[in-house]
């Protein structure tokens, strides 16, 4: 019973992190229906900034957010300006999958010749520090990588839902062709909401690399997982992209504890198996994709 | 119906294409055994192939053989050479690949006309390697292919340059443990092992030994290779509170455990890792210094050793790559024995040749800056690695007497956080 609560402690706290993530993932998808598979790269590129910040500069890896979550969204605008604006087909969904994966081969490669392949993690001094509540541990870094990822959220879900910008992004989300004849620029929602979407990989990228090792190559895990809880909680919509977060990890946590560990990894599918069979839109998706 | 008529011609000409190259293959080992014999005249410089992976998945190891193999070359070149002849060693790249490196090895030795080759980096390369190697009469000695499957083969002209198979490396922690006296030892023990080829064998054997001893199993995972997050793992290991953990690890896994461990607050009284804990420099620098102190790991070289040619080596290894002794990867430690013994046969015999090696190696034991190593007659080394504890932040040797340079410290001190 100690196990299974102290396991459901860490899920929750680790929930928050996948949920920061994905809805950067999901926001893509939901503005220019682009299943971003570079998310997980760019999460782990942003992982190798704050670790090059910290051991160069000594710069703890919370505080070096801003600075890469600037990077990040710049690499993102970068990317949709010169590699997804060219698609104007109609088939761009699915030649956007081909594109961005490419983008993660690049981008793994270009850390793979930079940092090498070996694993890395970020050590700052309180990387293995917790409190003790009651006879359980709550992780300092899980606890604040929490708090962030509900800070980030909060900001993401302002900026959608009181900005004159998220009020053109929610636009476009509904229907391009009227947000166009109203006088949204289309194409800069596309590009700032692709940045936007990169720019909480920064975040992500920071808590990531305090609470696990990570290597060029550990984008592939980290993006079927994302893509499973993206599809879980209904592709575009934010708020079904947090809930899923929660609820993968926690019971992931429950199985580990009361089955077995070799079993939680599979927890994710197994779920993501079970909503699709029963509600194949995701637990939040809309039919018309209308909502974020 | 045409299809399949051209698919047999095709056939028929990729039959006749092979028996073609079998048949060159043939001529040119034939042409091969004499060319070596021939060479073997003193002057002629000797020339040793091996296939290392230079890039892809074995890359960073690759490249520590690579150093290991160059700087034995040029120190044996320093000193004259061996039996006369200057040492050139030819090293291609197979890209990790167990197709490329079969390529590589008959390149060396049929076109390339290699009178010795040593092995590759992995047990995945040295299997298909060293059947090559066999086909064409080779002496076979390999730095890094400790697993399983290299010795089911039973090849006699194999031989595994490290004291003993990898799956047997935890063994002597089993041995230090049971040596203690009945009072001191663990009553009980856990088992977290990583589903690897490499990783839980060492455990289960530690287990064995454990369990026979009457060292009650009180928890035992085998976790997934994509396992990133140990927490749930580790809670299960706190509430069945072990005196000894016993970890069949690799490299990020045993960092991720020690981690948890110490955000949980929960320190045994033992602590083995098999691999991972190893490492002088990742190790600390990933788990924290300060978490280090007693936990164990098995090793074969060590910064610091004084078996036969180990001070020389790391003088050499520093002087050629910078860095301390801290840094040296011990894959270019066991490359660099394989020269060793090779030095050693020519002493012993007076020749240096495939048939010589093989037939000499099977007995006796052979000194070398990993210890003494012997061989039994599927190529596996019979002898046990070092146990070694992390003291004062360094790596050192605690078990058996014969290499100790401390005494090993338990129960383990607690986290340093």
């Amino acid at each position: 019973m100690h196990a299974l609560v102290q396991g459901v402690i860490l899920g929750i706290l680790t929930g928050g992190v996948y949920a920061l993530m994905a809805s950067g993932q999901t926001l893509i998808f939901g503005i220019m229906k682009v299943v971003n598979l570079a998310q997980g790269a760019m999460v782990i590129m942003a992982a190798y900034l704050a670790y090059g910040l910290f051991t160069r500069f000594g710069l703890d890896p919370f505080l070096a957010i801003p600075i890469t979550t600037v990077i990040m969204f710049g690499l993102g605008v970068g990317v949709e300006l010169l590699f997804l604006r060219p698609l104007r087909r109609e088939d761009k969904s699915e030649l956007s999958l081909l594109v961005t994966f490419a983008v993660a081969l690049l981008i793994e490669g270009v850390l793979s010749v930079t940092w090498g392949t070996t694993y890395r993690s970020i050590n700052a001094s309180y990387a293995n520090s917790s409190w003790t509540v009651g006879s359980y541990q709550i992780t300092v870094v899980r606890f604040w990588a929490f708090v962030l990822s509900l800070v980030a959220l909060g900001l993401l879900f302002w900026l959608l839902n009181r900005t004159r910008f998220g009020r053109a992004v929610r636009a476009t989300v509904q229907n391009p062709e009227s947000a166009r004849l109203l006088g949204v620029e289309a194409q800069w929602v596309s590009a700032l909401g692709f940045g936007l979407g990169a720019a909480t990989a920064a975040a992500a990228g920071s808590v990531y690399g305090l609470l696990y090792p990570f290597y060029s190559g550990s984008h592939y895990d980290l993006i079927s997982r994302l893509l499973s809880i993206v599809v879980l909680g209904g592709l575009g919509s934010v708020g079904g992209a947090v809930i899923a977060a929660v609820i993968v990890s926690t019971s992931s946590a429950i199985v580990a504890a009361t089955i077995s560990p070799a079993w939680s990894e599979m927890t994710f599918f197994v779920i993501l198996i079970l909503v699709l069979l029963i509600r194949p839109r995701g637990l939040f998706g809309s039919v018309n994709r209308g909502a974020i | 119906m045409d299809q399949s008529i051209r698919s047999w011609r095709k056939g028929g000409v990729v039959v006749a294409a092979a028996s073609m190259a079998l048949a060159l293959g043939a001529c040119a080992s034939s042409s091969n055994n004499s060319g070596a014999s021939a060479t073997t005249s003193a002057g002629a410089p000797l020339v040793i192939g091996a296939s290392i992976s230079l890039t892809g998945d074995f890359a960073d190891s690759g490249k520590a053989v690579q150093r290991g193999y160059q700087l034995w070359a040029s120190q044996v070149n320093a000193k004259g050479g061996i039996l006369g002849r200057k040492v050139t060693m030819k090293l291609v790249d197979d890209a990790s690949s167990p197709t490329q490196v079969v390529s590589n090895y008959q390149n060396l030795i049929n076109r390339d006309k290699v009178n010795l080759v040593f092995g590759p980096f992995s047990s995945l390369l040295t299997v298909p390697a060293s059947q090559v190697a066999k086909r064409y009469g080779y002496s076979f000695l390999e730095p890094a292919g400790g697993g399983p499957k290299v010795f089911a083969q039973n090849l006699n002209n194999l031989f595994f340059v490290q004291p003993a198979p990898v799956v047997k490396s935890g063994d002597v922690f089993a041995d230090w443990v049971l040596s203690l006296p009945a009072a001191q030892r663990p009553k009980t023990a856990a088992y977290t092992e990583l589903d690897d080829p490499f990783a839980s064998p060492i455990a289960e054997n530690v287990r064995a030994r454990f369990e026979a001893a009457g060292i009650k199993t009180v928890y035992k995972e085998i976790y997934p290779a994509e396992t990133q997050d140990f927490s749930a793992i580790m809670a299960k290991v706190v509430s069945a509170n072990p005196d000894v953990l016993v970890g069949g690890t690799q490299n990020e896994d045993a960092y991720a455990q020690v981690k948890t461990l110490v955000q949980l607050k929960f320190s045994p009284k033992f602590m083995f890792l098999s691999n991972g804990a190893n490492s002088p420099l990742e190790f600390p620098s990933k788990a924290g210094t300060k978490n280090t102190p007693g936990i164990m790991s098995a090793g074969d070289w060590f910064p610091g050793s004084t078996a036969p040619g180990s001070a020389d080596f790391t003088a050499a290894y520093i002087k050629a790559n910078g860095g301390t002794a801290d840094t040296i990867d011990n894959s270019s430690a066991e490359a660099y024995a394989c020269g060793q013994v090779l030095e050693a046969v020519a002493a012993k015999t007076g020749k240096i040749d495939n048939a010589t090696i093989i037939s000499t190696l099977h007995q006796g034991s052979w000194p070398t800056l990993l210890g003494n190593l012997t061989w039994g007659p599927d190529g596996a080394p019979s002898g046990s690695f070092n146990l070694i504890q992390w003291q004062g932040g360094k790596l050192v040797p605690v078990f058996p007497d014969a290499t100790a340079k401390a005494k090993p410290i338990y129960p383990k001190p607690s986290w340093g956080g």
